[in-house]
């Protein structure tokens, strides 16, 4: 079994911001989240299953992200994730703390 | 709140919710399955529901699963637990529910907390007295209640009336349903031609005629005009008074004022006092009252007057007796407890391997406490829920223990604070001992108990503890047999106590005219005499009796008197003294025998010299070793003496157990014909007794038809049996008795099953040592010694507790006692033989069980 990336390994509360972020351009469901991760970070965000929906769920009962059934591109059943109003929110706000943050990290690495 | 509610929706469809995420990780893996490495599937399953946030639930869920499943399995252990804890539940219950409404219920008045009364009997003037000195209270006064006639309204009826003082509704706050309460001056003559009814009077007499209020009634022979009828549910002093009527306050009568009716004082305690300022200005009002009479009182009588408060008052001697009780009930529970700690411990040693199987799997010591915890929890919950079942029960069978004429009592039920008491218990009592089984359960040594497999690696405190357990259970046990045993042979003592009088085949009936009727003293003694004589005439009466009391009905006809060769000082008061008023043939129905002297005849009519018999106990009293035949006695304030005719033996009058009040003397007949009273009227009300030789059915119809005959505007009461009068006197006492003694019981059957289940334990876990035993020539009379020993051990380590234990508390029953003293030698040794053989008994089928272990099984098995 290779390495297996975890929201353990991200800064903590970025595995919530990046499936917002993810699911602030469409619906999607939890595979597609992982694999459209995988792909924009050029393989480097990998998301285990055991993260991930774990990590949905914890977004649907804060009432960002809602559930709802449809078909997936193999014509299975498939559960697909859309971001709320709440959750725009959320991202929005979780994103200017995540900047702040970044910003704060990069002033201690570049400090002389 | 959303976050809450959302959470509670997702756990209500958890099954469903279940299902989609398994179909999501299907998908998952299917669209995966070409490339990526498959992650923990199971561990996304587990992390997403622990998400949902009902794992402590879901946990708890598990943990009463699990203990019900165990109960299931072992349904000896678990009725066991249970109905010992449920029996010591009921018992708690039943008797808190008691005591909640007698002690701990607020009175139904305004600020019940302020309501005191003031102990003793005062008079009408020293109400006034207390009333006008006192600055922190609010004095009323009310006696106790007595029958009068109330006539006018169909039939004559006899109704209980209370004469109180005008304030008294206005101090407890209570408020009338219709009309209004007294005026502050209508206790003053002249003015107190006014009456209050109870609601259930004016319910059930008057049909709940509103326009009742402000109409005139005929009361013990005045004309009353009704002022108001009292809220339903309103009872003060007693639930058997129906009528208030004012007590007529008269400083110029003298008499009345300062000796016309001693009764009890209650008070409210004024806004900015408290009790203890109101007490201390009583004993310092109180201590100089004697003084203040017209005549010379005892010394220092009412001195010793303080504040108690109502509520206290209201319970009276049934207080001491409930606290008996509950201390009783709590023993019960308290064995129950330790049976049920003892058997959980027993449980958690056997059940060591599958403790430790749990905790190899990865199970952590603070959930398999918890485990354990909820196990007792649930056990008790359980308990709990039958206990209160039984508790009902209970409770209807054990109220008779308190007098029902206690305002309030008809409304014992199980309230709020009782339903949390036995919840509270019942939880307690799971958690208290859950602990100690739990905590053994935590020191466990889990490769040792997965490793041996056998029970011989149980730590050996633990079955020291056991033993301490059943020893004090055993203790316990003792102390309430021992009670139950003392206080049943005061009962057998009671019941074949010879009262001094015949009992069997005698009738007796209340016949109460109006104070009128006997204006004419002729006219009421011809009544009598004719009703004698009629009820003479019914077949299978052999013979008619008039007299103003019954033995034992609780009159107390008691009057001051003076007694020739002790002449009166203040530190000889006026001896009470019993006085009867009977016809002559009350002797002889009766067969009171007559120890000297003469009996009455119908010569002593009204009209010739008066005279009167005594009993053996006032003549050794007065005139120790000199013939009282010719000396005299008379009544206080009377002109004429009596002379003394006779000697009769004693009679039990006032109770069974002969405790007449300290206040009481001695004992007297009068002729009825002579009995005039202080007013100058002879008692009015009388009890005709007939003796028959007929069934008391047949014979109390004709009674009850030639008393009501004879004049159909007095009110007949209902025909009673003596022996019945006897009965009640002591059913109180006997209710008690019965209490305690279900009490006992259970204690003796919890313990008896504790024994058993120690016994049995020891037994199981000692197989391989009996095996070696026998194995190496030990008989089977030996192994049954070796096992009823190890019982015998524990058994007189309880005993020699217990009996410590008894010598220091049978006296909080001294007061229920009668004929035997509170250390009584012989109940102490039968009952500790008793308890012998009862755990002989208890561990014989464990050591017949040891005698019968195969010792090559056990040892090739090991």
């Amino acid at each position: 079994m290779g390495k297996q990336p975890s929201s353990a390994e991200l800064l903590p509360g970025t595995l919530d911001l990046l499936l917002l972020r993810v699911l602030s351009l469409e619906p999607m469901h939890g595979y597609g989240i992982a694999h459209r991760l995988k792909q924009v970070s050029d393989d480097v965000l990998q998301v285990g299953e055991s993260s991930l929906y774990p990590a949905l769920q914890r977004l649907r009962l804060n009432g960002w992200v809602k559930a709802e059934w449809g078909t997936s591109e193999n014509n299975r059943r498939a559960r697909f994730y859309t971001l709320t109003t709440a959750g725009r929110k959320q991202l929005l706000s979780e994103r200017d703390e995540f900047d702040r943050m970044a910003g704060a990290i990069q002033k201690v690495l570049r400090m002389v | 709140m959303h976050f809450v509610w959302r959470r509670l929706t997702f756990w209500w469809r958890r099954d469903q919710l279940e299902r989609e995420l398994k179909e999501e990780l299907e998908l998952h893996a299917a669209l995966a399955q070409s490339r990526a490495v498959m992650g923990n599937m199971t561990l996304a399953q587990e992390e997403s529901r622990d998400m949902w946030g009902f794992r402590t639930i879901e946990y708890l869920l598990q943990d009463v699963r699990y203990a019900l499943r165990g109960f299931a399995k072992n349904p000896g252990f678990s009725s066991v637990a249970i109905i010992s804890l449920a029996l010591g539940i009921a018992g708690n219950t039943s008797i808190f529910s008691i005591v909640n409404a007698l002690l701990i219920r607020p009175l139904p008045f305004q600020e019940p907390d302020r309501l005191v009364r003031i102990t003793n009997l005062h008079p009408k003037a020293l109400l006034e007295y207390f009333q006008q000195r006192s600055r922190t209270m609010d004095i009323a006064f009310v006696d106790p209640g007595a029958e009068i006639n109330l006539t006018g309204q169909g039939p004559a009826m006899r109704v209980t009336a209370s004469e109180t003082s005008a304030n008294l509704f206005s101090i407890l706050g209570a408020t009338v349903e219709r009309g209004r309460v007294f005026a502050p001056d209508e206790d003053r003559p002249g003015k107190d031609g006014v009456v209050i009814l109870s609601h259930e009077l004016w319910r059930t007499k008057f049909r709940q005629d509103p326009n009742i209020v402000g109409r005139t009634i005929a009361l013990g022979g005045m004309n009353r005009r009704v002022a108001g009828i009292a809220s339903s549910g309103f009872a003060f002093p007693s639930t058997k008074v129906q009528a208030w009527i004012p007590a007529r306050i008269d400083p110029r009568n003298m008499v009345d004022y300062w000796g016309g009716a001693f009764v009890p004082l209650i008070a409210r305690i004024r806004p900015g006092a408290s009790v203890e300022q109101a007490r201390s200005e009583i004993h310092s009002l109180a201590a100089g009252v004697w003084k203040l009479f017209p005549w010379p009182m005892p010394k220092r009588f009412n001195a010793d007057s303080t504040v108690i408060s109502l509520q206290t008052d209201l319970a009276g001697e049934t207080r001491s007796k409930l606290f008996v009780l509950l201390a009783a009930v709590g023993a019960v529970l308290a064995i129950a407890c330790a049976n049920v700690a003892g058997l959980l411990l027993a449980r958690a040693t056997t059940r060591r391997k599958e403790i430790a199987m749990r905790a190899a799997l990865g199970a952590g010591s603070g959930r398999i406490v918890r485990q354990l915890l909820t196990e007792s929890v649930v056990l008790a919950l359980a308990a709990g829920g039958i206990g209160i079942l039984l508790g009902t029960i209970a409770l209807s069978l054990f109220r008779s223990i308190v007098p029902p004429q206690i305002p309030g009592m008809a409304q014992i039920g199980f309230d709020w604070r009782v339903a949390l008491f036995a919840a509270a218990l019942s939880v307690l009592t799971g958690l208290s001992f859950g602990v100690v089984p739990a905590l053994s359960a935590r020191s466990l040594d889990l490769v040792e108990a997965m490793k041996a497999g056998s029970q011989r690696s149980t730590t050996n405190s633990w079955i020291a503890l056991r033993g301490w357990l059943i020893a004090a259970e055993i203790a316990l046990t003792l102390v309430l047999v021992v009670g139950a045993g003392l206080l049943m042979k005061s009962l057998y003592g009671l019941t074949s106590v010879n009262p001094g009088f015949n009992t069997q085949k005698i009738l007796t009936v209340k016949i109460s005219p109006n104070d009128a009727f006997c204006a004419q003293r002729e006219a009421c003694v011809a009544f009598y005499r004719t009703l004698i004589e009629q009820a003479d005439g019914i077949s299978g009466v052999v013979n008619a009796a008039v007299a103003n009391t019954v033995p034992l009905d609780g009159g107390l006809p008691a009057i001051p008197t003076e007694v020739e060769d002790h002449p009166r000082t203040p530190n000889f008061p006026s001896p009470m003294l019993w006085a009867g008023a009977v016809s002559p043939s009350y002797l002889s129905l009766l067969r009171i025998p007559l120890l000297s002297g003469r009996a009455f005849t119908d010569a002593d009519g009204s009209n010739t010299s008066p005279v009167i018999l005594i009993s053996a106990s006032t003549a050794a009293r007065f005139w120790p070793g000199v013939n009282p035949i010719g000396k005299h006695i008379r009544r206080a304030g009377e002109n004429t003496w009596r002379v003394i005719i006779g000697v009769v033996a004693d009679v039990r009058q006032f109770n069974l157990a002969n405790n007449s009040p300290s206040a009481i003397s001695g004992a007297m007949y009068m002729p009825y014909a002579q009995a005039v009273q202080s007013n100058g009227q002879i008692p009015v009300v009388m009890n005709l007794l007939v003796k028959t030789t007929v069934s008391a059915d047949q014979a109390a119809t004709d009674i009850r038809r030639i008393a009501v005959e004879a004049n159909p505007d007095i009110p007949v009461g209902k025909v009673l049996t003596l022996t019945g009068i006897v009965g009640d006197s002591i059913s109180g006492f006997r209710s008690t008795i019965w209490v305690f003694l279900s009490f006992a019981v259970a204690a003796l059957l919890l313990a008896a099953v504790g024994i058993y289940g120690l016994m049995s334990y020891s037994v199981s876990r000692r197989t391989y040592e009996i095996s070696v035993r026998m194995a190496t020539g030990a008989t089977n009379g030996s192994i049954v010694r070796l096992i009823l020993g190890q019982s015998l051990r524990t058994t007189l380590l309880g005993l020699s507790l217990g009996i410590g234990a008894s010598f220091l508390l049978t006296r909080f029953l001294s007061g229920l006692l009668f004929a035997v003293t509170a250390t009584d030698p012989l109940i102490f040794t039968y009952v500790c033989l008793f308890l012998v053989v009862v755990a002989a008994a208890a561990s014989s089928i464990p050591a017949w069980r040891a005698s019968r272990i195969d010792p090559i099984r056990t040892l090739r098995a090991e």
